[in-house]
């Protein structure tokens, strides 16, 4: 089962003038598979949420990841952070190697790395203490980095709470008492508390009713021009990506399959995936229903991934190689990188 | 995002005029709504002010046995005694005041026994999870596995054999304090498997996950995240465990092997229940007491359950 | 199968009319001024007031809305199947001649699953995951129409083959655990239309699925709808789905409607001030969002909504609150409905509409 697995050609970077903030190199993620016996275990295989990609995020851009369940995007988002510890690969966040900080386990190092990059997450229900009021939702990033005097943490709670768009005065209030979109500011407010260079953004609006989306992708630009915030936005509703975005990567069942400039991957998909995911959401306007590229079948289980490359069971212009060789992410003219044997 | 619940009808944080103050504060609303909880709150504040004020309005002392020569043993209720006398000519109301403070004091001693070990046992492993998990969990399974009552008989036997000639007799209470101790070391297990349940439900919480984002230690994490999250369950299952201790000490007067020195419940039943046709209000009367301490610290955690659970019906 | 079609053709077209473009075809569902309530009933929550739609047969409706707007509640209130303790306190529901809200439960059992259908959001909570697929939905053969097992299971079986299921025959012993949730949404899809129910309440049918399967299942739904001229109420929040999948379009908001009519013209010519905020605040991922050269980004015009969702609970238009265009008037008055166009029908006192002093 030896698979030719060449290694991704580096996408071309545009601004040759700004140095990637992020840059991931051959991140895998995978987990053992247990078959429990009655006194031991054995690994009878393994699934690899995250299978070898690469990337780099520049400083003030947004680069998104789309797709579906299964795919990997937000395991890899919690390989970055440390949340969980990647398999392999290599994660360097401005000077930093990531992966050797966490496990040299020195709590300094630790923390600053910390610091630089942070998280929003999807629910904004779950991500928050139900137990702690606003100002203590806030104060904690301020106290573990110690970076107010614990005098001054009022003064910065209010200050981030109107930052995001939200009345100081609401300081002492529990996260029940607040709406989804709001609590999603507190969450957003917690992770600018530290001052990070890197926000990694993991489906922020998805739980949110529509007309509360606008304004949360709204802040979110907002705080990003002001901030000079970098931006790894996770998400599998394109058209919030669409919006946010200046590059946007493609995962499927654990790999990358195209990757790009938000508007040329848009108007050319150059992999199949690509095409069949922006041609199946449909458009709020009735006049305007493209045909759609078909696409059959499910998404095959992680434990079973195909051979070869990972869509050739569900992609209409799959031929023989498919199945054999795992296509190389490749970038023919430089900026748009894909992994197909047969692309558009 | 199909939430018809009616939060989503008043999204906007209450107005200023009634701020609401907390998951504490919530919570009390919500129990005071509750009538079994409500119920179960009075019968124990009623068991707790006896234990604190009775002693001091008793008519009798507990070991005054002068009712013997009037009205005589195993007088029926009458306005010197309210609850008659027993078989050895106690005042049965007094005896059944000064009760209280026993009970109590073997409910609330042996659960806080309990619940440390317990939460300490339960959250380390549900925390920590893997080998450490393991390890303790077999070692909870032995002491849930292991026959309390035979137990503790055998120990309390032993023990009073044990100290004859040794400065241990002059001990005060020394009886008691081993019972509460026993009780509470075999009442821990189940405390362990809850604490531990939660514990592992709550790591896994995006709320904890963000704060490792934000680089907080584990200690943090524990004492300060998970731990006051886990506790609405824990309080619960503390005070069904309130009314089982109390009643297996008087499980354990009952069968004799009580402290003489004090006045417990079941004692007075061990002492009584002979002459139940004779002198019915003797045995009635503690039982009667014991019913409804227990029952009552059962209807408060009736109460807390559905107080702390936001999800019970509107 | 083929009398399925037949039939459904049958109940579609009125008598003696013309294919597509004819005078329409007869009414299915009316909804009268609905109003549902909860508890406490000395000051109930007013969770949907006064709400009024028509489903004609062979056509879907699509009622849009965000959370609280009241559309899920209306829609199980025609099935009667409201979360205790909800109530129906006003209004009329006419289906097939009769007043589905002044029916009992009893009454009800008799047409839920035979004239009425349901498909639920989660695939995977409205399957019991102790029986197989085929021992679910033979039973509800079984119950309504008395078959035995051997003809109900073939039944079930045909269905699956028209839902897309495929090898169907062996599907019917698979448990729910075992299959994908689009798998599992086609057999949700499959036990609606298992005794050919005059019409189908899909709530929120696709929004659990993945973007891929939801496409796949909306495709699947249009086709029922052609092949079997299939009525269905389809809420969603969702303009894009509602975009491709209804006939018609209700827009909700806070228990209250806000304008009706057809797609086309809804979406063309959006009349209420809140379906204007909605359609234009919405990211598409056909427009490319401009940056300018110092990497400032076009934002998304949110007119129309507030910071904090709020709604005026003065009893009027509920929408007043963060209405770009409320006059005084409207915290007052509920916008009756008043018709623009033909077919097309607004609650707002800007538009048009008359107003009656609410209860607050």
């Amino acid at each position: 089962m030896a698979e030719t697995l060449i290694a991704p050609a580096p996408e071309a970077r545009q601004r040759k003038h700004t140095k990637p903030l992020l840059s991931v190199d051959g991140l895998v993620k995978s987990y053992p598979l247990h078959r429990r016996g009655l006194f031991r275990q054995t690994v009878a295989g393994e699934i690899r949420a995250v299978n070898d990609i690469s990337f780099s995020v520049d400083e003030g851009e947004t680069l998104s990841i789309v797709g579906e369940s299964g795919c990997g995007k937000t395991t890899a988002a919690r390989s970055i952070l440390h949340l969980v510890a990647p398999t392999a690969g290599a994660i360097r966040l401005g000077e930093s190697d990531v992966r050797a900080t966490f496990q040299r386990d020195r709590r300094p190092e630790v923390l600053a790395l910390r610091r630089q990059m942070q998280y929003v997450f999807q629910d904004p229900y779950l991500s928050l203490n139900p137990r702690w009021s606003v100002r203590q939702i806030l104060s904690e990033p301020l106290r573990v980095h110690g970076l107010v005097p614990a005098g001054q943490w009022d003064g910065a709670v209010e200050a981030l709470l109107e930052r995001v768009g939200l009345p100081a005065e609401h300081a002492d209030r529990y996260p029940h008492e607040f709406s989804g979109g709001q609590r999603q500011r507190i969450g957003i407010a917690r992770a600018l508390a530290v001052e990070p260079r890197l926000l990694i953004c993991d489906e922020p609006v998805s739980s949110l009713d529509v007309s509360v989306r606008a304004q949360i992708l709204n802040l979110l630009a907002e705080l990003q021009e002001e901030l000079k915030l970098s931006y790894l936005y996770i998400s599998h509703d394109l058209s919030s990506v669409r919006f946010l975005s200046n590059r946007i990567a493609v995962m499927y069942l654990g790999n990358l399959v195209e990757i790009g400039e938000v508007d040329e991957i848009f108007a050319r998909p150059r992999h199949h995936y690509t095409a069949a995911l922006i041609s199946a959401i449909p458009v709020p306007d009735p006049a305007r229903q493209k045909p759609r590229d078909a696409i059959k079948g499910e998404i095959p289980s992680v434990v079973r991934r195909p051979s070869g490359c990972v869509f050739h069971t569900r992609c209409p212009a799959a031929l023989p190689v498919c199945s054999q060789a795992v296509p190389p992410l490749a970038a023919p003219d430089g900026t748009h990188a894909f992994a197909c044997h047969n692309p558009r | 995002m199909t939430d018809q619940t009616l939060a989503s009808h008043v999204p906007a944080p209450k107005p200023a005029a009634k701020p609401a103050r907390g998951i504490w504060r919530q919570g009390w609303q919500r129990f005071a709504r509750s009538r079994t909880g409500m119920l179960g709150l009075a019968l124990v504040l009623l068991v707790v002010a006896t234990a604190l004020i009775g002693p001091f309005l008793a008519p009798f002392d507990p070991q005054d046995q002068s009712p013997m020569l009037d009205p005589g043993a195993k007088a029926p209720p009458s306005w010197t005694h309210p609850l008659g006398t027993d078989r050895m000519g106690y005042d049965v109301l007094s005896r059944l005041i000064y009760g209280a403070p026993t009970a109590l004091a073997v409910g609330l001693g042996a659960m806080a026994i309990a619940s440390l070990i317990g939460v300490l046992v339960g959250g380390f492993a549900g925390y920590r999870g893997g080998t450490t998990d393991e390890v303790l969990m077999r070692f909870t399974d032995f002491f849930l596995v292991v026959p309390m009552f035979v137990v503790i008989l055998a120990v309390v036997r032993l023990l009073g054999v044990a100290i004859v000639n040794t400065p241990f007799e002059s001990v005060p209470y020394l009886n008691l304090g081993v019972i509460i101790l026993l009780i509470g070391v075999f009442s821990w297990a189940p405390i362990a498997r809850m604490t531990r349940a939660e514990f592992l439900r709550l790591k896994h919480q995006e709320f904890v996950e963000a704060a490792r984002c934000i680089g907080a230690t584990s200690g943090d994490i524990l004492f300060r995240h998970i731990l006051p999250n886990a506790l609405p369950s824990l309080i619960v299952i503390i005070a069904l465990g309130i009314g089982g201790a109390v009643l297996a000490e008087a499980m354990i007067g009952f069968l004799g092997f009580g402290d003489p020195a004090a006045v417990s419940w079941g004692q007075l039943l061990y002492f009584n229940y002979e002459a139940l046709k004779v002198a019915p209000w003797a045995s009635l009367s503690p039982g009667l007491a014991i019913f409804v301490t227990v029952l009552g610290f059962n209807l408060l955690a009736d109460g807390l359950t559905d107080a702390f659970n936001p999800r019970a019906k509107a | 199968m083929t009398s399925l079609a037949a039939e459904r053709r049958a109940a579609a077209a009125a008598p003696g009319q013309a294919e597509a473009g004819a005078p329409q075809a007869p009414v299915l569902v009316s909804v009268e001024n609905l109003r549902i309530r909860f508890p406490p009933w000395n000051a109930p929550l007013k969770v949907v007031e006064d709400v009024s739609y028509q489903v004609r047969s062979g056509e879907t409706m699509g009622i849009v809305g965000e959370s609280g707007s009241g559309k899920t509640l209306s829609s199980l209130a025609i099935l009667n199947l409201l979360p205790p303790p909800a109530r129906i306190t006003g209004g009329r529901i006419l289906f097939e001649g009769e007043d589905l809200a002044a029916k009992s439960q009893a009454q009800m059992q008799k047409l839920r699953g035979r004239r009425l259908a349901m498909i639920f959001q989660n695939p995977g909570y409205s399957l019991n995951p102790l029986l197989t697929v085929g021992a679910q939905l033979a039973e509800i053969l079984k119950i309504h129409e008395k078959l035995p097992r051997a003809a109900a299971l073939q039944r079930v079986e045909e269905l699956f083959r028209l839902v897309g299921i495929t090898d169907p025959g062996s599907r019917l012993s698979q448990y729910p655990h075992e299959m994908s949730g689009g798998m599992k949404q086609r057999v949700c899809i499959a036990r609606a239309l298992l005794c050919n129910p005059a019409l189908v309440l899909a709530d929120e049918p696709t929004t659990a699925l993945d973007v891929t399967i939801q496409a796949q299942i909306l495709d699947l739904l249009e086709e029922l709808k052609q092949r079997l001229g299939m009525s269905m109420i389809f809420v969603t929040h969702d303009m894009g789905v509602v975009a491709r999948i209804a006939d018609r379009i209700t827009v909700m908001y806070a228990g209250q409607v806000c304008e009706t009519g057809d797609k086309q013209a809804v979406f063309a010519r959006p009349s209420h001030p809140y379906t204007q905020a909605l359609l234009a605040s919405t990211p598409r991922i056909d427009k490319s969002y401009a940056v300018d050269p110092q990497g400032r980004r076009e934002r998304l015009p949110t007119v129309g909504l507030a910071a904090t969702p709020g709604q005026s609970l003065g009893g009027g238009c509920r929408f007043a609150g963060r209405c770009p265009e409320a006059m005084p008037e409207c915290s007052r008055l509920v916008p009756q409905a008043a018709a623009i166009e033909p077919g097309r029908v607004v609650h707002c006192l800007k538009r048009g509409s008359a107003g009656v002093p609410g209860h607050g």
